[in-house]
C-alpha cells in the first residue's frame, strides 16, 4: 500500500490533524525549507531518539562521516527525547513533514505498516547485509514476510544483585527461584536500617513488563493461544500473589506504586536495594555513578516448573514510504550498520549487539554482564505484535497499580482488566 | 452625519478578528473535522463516523471520574489561590523596609517553567530522598516517610498544593494593582470615623477589589483547568488513573493510544465546557457589578 502522503508538505491542506497546528506549521517549514535544498545535495533527514546524552553527537558523528565518504549528500539528525518520540511522529506523519528515516519502538511498528506509512526495506536487503544480524532481533521487524526495519537498538532484563548486601546477610548465590528470591529479600531485610530486598517497579512505562517476568515464571503468557488476554489465568494470579506478597512482607521499598523504573534503579546504585530486574544500561550507570558498587547479573528467576522469560526489546530504524532519497537513506543505514559503527553506539549505550560478527568483539564477548544478558536471549518474549498494544499494557498497569494498593482483590481485578482487553483487541480487529 | 467605512467598528476590529480567527478557529474547525471521522494514529481521516467519537468518550468510566477530579482540581486550587494571595498581596501593599526583596521573592516562582517547578517537586516528594520527608522527620513531626506519591490520597492533595503554590505570584500580581488602584482618602476617611481594620478591609477594601478577584477567578479557571505538567511530571494520572484530570487523560488518548477521534471528541468538549462555565460566572460577576 502506498502511502496518502503527497510530495509537498507545505501546500498540503484540510487534513492536517490540529492538536499541535502551530507545531505542524513549523514542522513544515522545515520541511520546505529541506526541499528546497534537495535541489543541492540529497538531503535524508533522521529522527533519532535521545537514549543518551551520547547519542545526538554519535548521529552527528556518523552523519559528517558519512557526507565525507558520499560527498552531494546531507544527513541531518533530529534528536528527540524518548518520552516525546511517538507524539513527535505522529505529529509530523499527519503534517507530512516526517523525515526519511527514523527511530521508532518496534512494537509501534504494526500501525506504522498497517497504514503504509513505512516502507518495505525487502528491495535493498542484500543477503549480505541481512546476514550480518542476530536473527532473533531482526526479526521483530518482519511483518507478512517483509522486512519494515532494522534493529538499531536491542535489550533484553536480567536480574542484578547487590554482592556487598548479599555477602552480609550470609547469602552464598544469587535467586534461581522465587522462592529462592523471596527467601532471599527477608534475609536482606533482616540486616535492618534503610535496606530493602526486592526493588519492585509499581510506577510509569514497564510498569506491566516488571510483572510479567513473574507471569512467565509461572507458565502464564500476556496472550492465550486464541489471542485473548492471559491475565484471567491460574499463572496471572500465581504471579500477583508473590508480588503482593512480597509487598505485605515489607520485602519491597516502601510505595511501590510511587517509584518508576529510574527509581528503582537509583535505589539499587545507592545500595539500598538487594535485587532488581532492568535491562543493561544499569551496568553503564553504575560504571559511572557508582563505581565502588558491588553487583553481579544472573538469570531472571524460574517458576517451580522451570519457566522464564525475560523481556526482550527492540527499536527498529525505519524508512518512510514517501522518503524522496529512499536509495542515499538506504545507504545511510547500510553505513550505520557496519560492525563498527554499531559496536560504537552499543558500547555508548549499553545495548546489546545486534550484529553477529559484533557481538564476537572482545568488548562484547568479555563482558560478564552482558554475557548473562546473551544466556537469556532463548528464554526472550517480545511484546505482542498487535494494534492497541500501548493501551492494553496500560490497561495491565492500572490493575496492577490497584493490586500493588490493596486496593482491589487479585482475582477480581485481574478478571476485570481482561475483559477489558479482551474488548481493545475485538475492537481492533 | 456622514461616517467614513474605515470608522465603522466591524471593519476597525476586522484585522485583529481575522488573526485571533486564525488561531483560534482554524484549529477549531480541524478538531471539529477530526472528531467526526474515522481517524487512524497519524490523523490521516479514514471516513464519516457521525458521534461515535463522543459516544466513546463519554462511555469510558474514566472519562465521568477525570471530569469530577477536574472539578475538584479547578475549584481547589483557584480557591485556595485566591484565598492566600489577598493577603500576601495586602502584606506587599503596605510600606516595610525590604519590600522591595520581599515581592521579589514572591514573584520569583512565576519565572521558573512550570514544568521544572513540578520535577523539582516529584524529587521533593519521594519518599525515600525527598526533602518534605526528611524536613518533617527533622521537625520531629512524622517519623515514618511518607510515600506522598504512591496513593491518590496523598497525592492529589499535594499536586493541588503545587497548583496553588505555583498560581500565587500571578494573582498577587493582580491584587496589587487592585489594591493601588484605590484611593488613599477613602481609607483616610473611614479611620477619622473609627472604622476597624476589619470593617475598613470588608467595606471598602474587598468590595474595591471585586472586579479584579473576578479577572482573578477567570484568568486562573482557564489556566488550571488545562494545566498539564504537574500532574503528568509527579504521577502521569496514576497510580490506576486516580489522579488523571481531564487533561491528562486527553494526553494518554491522543498520544499514548492513539486515538485521534476520540482525542478530538474530548478537546471539543471540554472547550464548550470551560467556555460554558466563564460564560456563567462572566454573566454572574458582571450583574454583582451593576447591582
Amino acid at each position: 500500500m502506498r502511502a496518502q502522503l503527497p510530495p509537498k508538505p507545505a501546500l498540503r491542506k484540510g487534513k492536517i490533524m490540529s492538536l499541535h497546528w502551530l507545531k505542524i506549521a513549523a514542522a513544515s517549514s522545515v520541511a520546505a525549507i529541506a526541499l528546497a535544498s534537495a535541489a543541492y545535495a540529497q538531503t535524508v533527514r533522521v529522527t533519532v531518539a535521545e537514549y543518551s546524552s551520547k547519542t545526538g553527537p554519535y548521529f552527528e558523528k556518523a552523519a559528517s562521516e558519512f557526507e565525507a565518504a558520499n560527498p552531494g549528500t546531507d544527513i541531518q539528525i533530529e534528536v528527540v527525547p524518548w518520552d516525546v518520540l511517538q507524539q513527535k511522529l505522529t505529529t509530523d506523519i499527519s503534517g507530512g513533514a516526517n523525515a526519511d528515516l527514523a527511530i521508532i519502538g518496534t512494537r509501534w511498528l504494526i500501525d506504522y505498516v498497517s497504514q503504509g506509512v513505512a516502507a518495505p526495506l525487502d528491495s535493498y536487503l542484500t543477503d549480505e547485509v541481512k546476514g550480518r544480524f542476530i536473527d532473533t532481533f531482526l526479526s521483530p521487524s518482519v511483518m507478512d514476510g517483509k522486512t519494515y526495519g532494522l534493529p538499531i537498538a536491542a535489550s533484553a532484563r536480567a536480574l542484578y544483585y547487590n554482592k556487598a548486601l548479599f555477602e552480609k546477610a550470609g547469602i552464598a548465590a544469587p535467586p534461581a527461584t522465587w522462592d529462592e528470591l523471596k527467601a532471599d529479600a527477608e534475609k536482606i531485610k533482616a540486616l535492618g536500617g534503610d535496606v530493602y530486598g526486592y526493588g519492585l517497579q509499581g510506577k510509569e512505562i514497564e510498569t506491566d513488563v516488571y510483572w510479567y517476568y513473574a507471569l512467565w515464571s509461572q507458565g502464564g503468557n500476556i496472550l492465550d493461544a486464541d489471542g485473548t488476554s492471559g491475565l484471567d489465568s491460574e499463572a496471572a494470579y500465581k504471579a500477583a500473589e508473590i508480588y503482593k506478597g512480597l509487598i505485605d512482607g515489607g520485602l519491597t521499598e516502601p510505595g511501590v506504586t510511587s517509584l518508576s523504573r529510574e527509581d528503582v534503579q537509583n535505589l539499587f546504585k545507592q545500595g539500598r536495594v538487594g535485587m532488581m530486574i532492568t535491562a543493561p544500561f544499569l551496568a553503564n550507570q553504575i560504571k559511572e555513578e557508582a563505581p565502588d558498587l558491588k553487583y553481579g547479573v544472573a538469570a531472571i528467576p524460574a517458576g517451580p516448573n522451570g519457566d522464564r522469560g525475560t523481556y526482550g526489546v527492540t527499536d527498529s530504524i525505519i524508512m518512510f514510504e514517501n522518503s524522496q532519497n529512499k536509495d542515499t537513506a538506504w545507504k545511510f543505514l547500510d553505513f550505520i550498520f557496519t560492525t563498527d559503527k554499531r559496536a560504537e553506539f552499543d558500547a555508548n549505550e549499553g545495548f546489546l549487539p545486534v550484529n553477529a560478527e559484533e557481538s564476537k568483539m572482545p568488548m562484547f564477548a568479555d563482558n560478564a554482564d552482558l554475557k548473562e544478558f546473551a544466556a537469556l536471549l532463548p528464554d526472550a518474549r517480545f511484546a505482542p505484535v498487535i494494534p492497541g498494544w500501548e493501551e492494553i499494557a496500560s490497561v495491565t498497569s492500572n490493575a496492577l497499580q490497584k493490586i500493588y494498593l490493596g486496593e482491589g482483590e487479585i482475582k477480581a481485578t485481574l478478571d476485570a482488566a481482561a475483559k477489558e482487553i479482551d474488548g481493545i483487541i475485538a475492537a481492533n480487529k | 452625519m456622514n461616517r467614513s467605512i474605515f470608522t465603522n467598528p466591524y471593519v476597525l476590529i476586522a484585522p485583529a478578528f481575522l488573526l485571533a480567527a486564525f488561531i483560534i478557529l482554524w484549529p477549531l474547525s480541524q478538531i471539529g473535522e477530526i472528531s467526526i471521522s474515522n481517524v487512524n494514529r497519524f490523523g490521516q481521516l479514514k471516513g464519516f463516523a457521525g458521534l461515535e467519537n463522543f459516544a466513546a468518550v463519554v462511555g469510558d468510566p474514566q472519562f465521568l471520574a477525570a471530569a469530577w477530579r477536574t472539578v475538584i482540581w479547578t475549584l481547589g486550587i483557584v480557591a485556595g489561590t485566591i484565598l492566600l494571595s489577598v493577603p500576601v498581596a495586602l502584606v506587599l501593599n503596605e510600606d516595610f523596609h525590604g519590600r522591595g526583596i520581599a515581592r521579589i521573592i514572591v514573584m520569583l516562582p512565576w519565572a521558573v517553567s512550570l514544568t521544572m517547578t513540578a520535577i523539582v517537586w516529584r524529587w521533593a516528594l519521594s519518599g525515600e530522598s525527598g526533602m518534605l520527608n526528611s524536613a518533617l522527620k527533622g521537625l520531629g513531626l512524622v517519623d515514618q516517610n511518607i510515600q506522598w506519591l504512591a496513593a491518590a490520597g496523598t497525592a492529589f492533595p499535594m499536586q493541588i498544593a503545587i497548583g496553588i503554590l505555583v498560581s500565587i505570584p500571578f494573582t498577587t500580581t493582580i491584587f496589587l494593582g487592585g489594591l493601588s488602584s484605590i484611593p488613599d482618602d477613602l481609607y483616610e476617611a473611614a479611620r477619622l470615623e473609627g472604622a476597624s481594620s476589619w470593617q475598613i478591609f470588608f467595606s471598602i477594601t474587598l468590595p474595591l477589589l471585586r472586579p479584579f478577584i473576578n479577572i482573578a477567578v477567570v484568568m486562573n479557571t482557564i489556566g488550571v483547568f488545562n494545566s498539564f505538567p504537574i500532574i503528568w511530571v509527579t504521577t502521569q494520572g496514576g497510580p490506576a488513573n486516580s489522579t488523571d484530570i481531564l487533561v491528562t487523560y486527553l494526553y494518554k488518548l491522543g498520544f499514548s493510544f492513539g486515538k485521534l477521534g476520540e482525542a478530538s471528541a474530548l478537546s471539543l468538549m471540554m472547550f464548550a465546557l470551560l467556555l460554558f462555565f466563564t460564560i456563567i460566572y462572566v454573566r454572574l460577576a458582571m450583574r454583582g457589578e451593576r447591582a
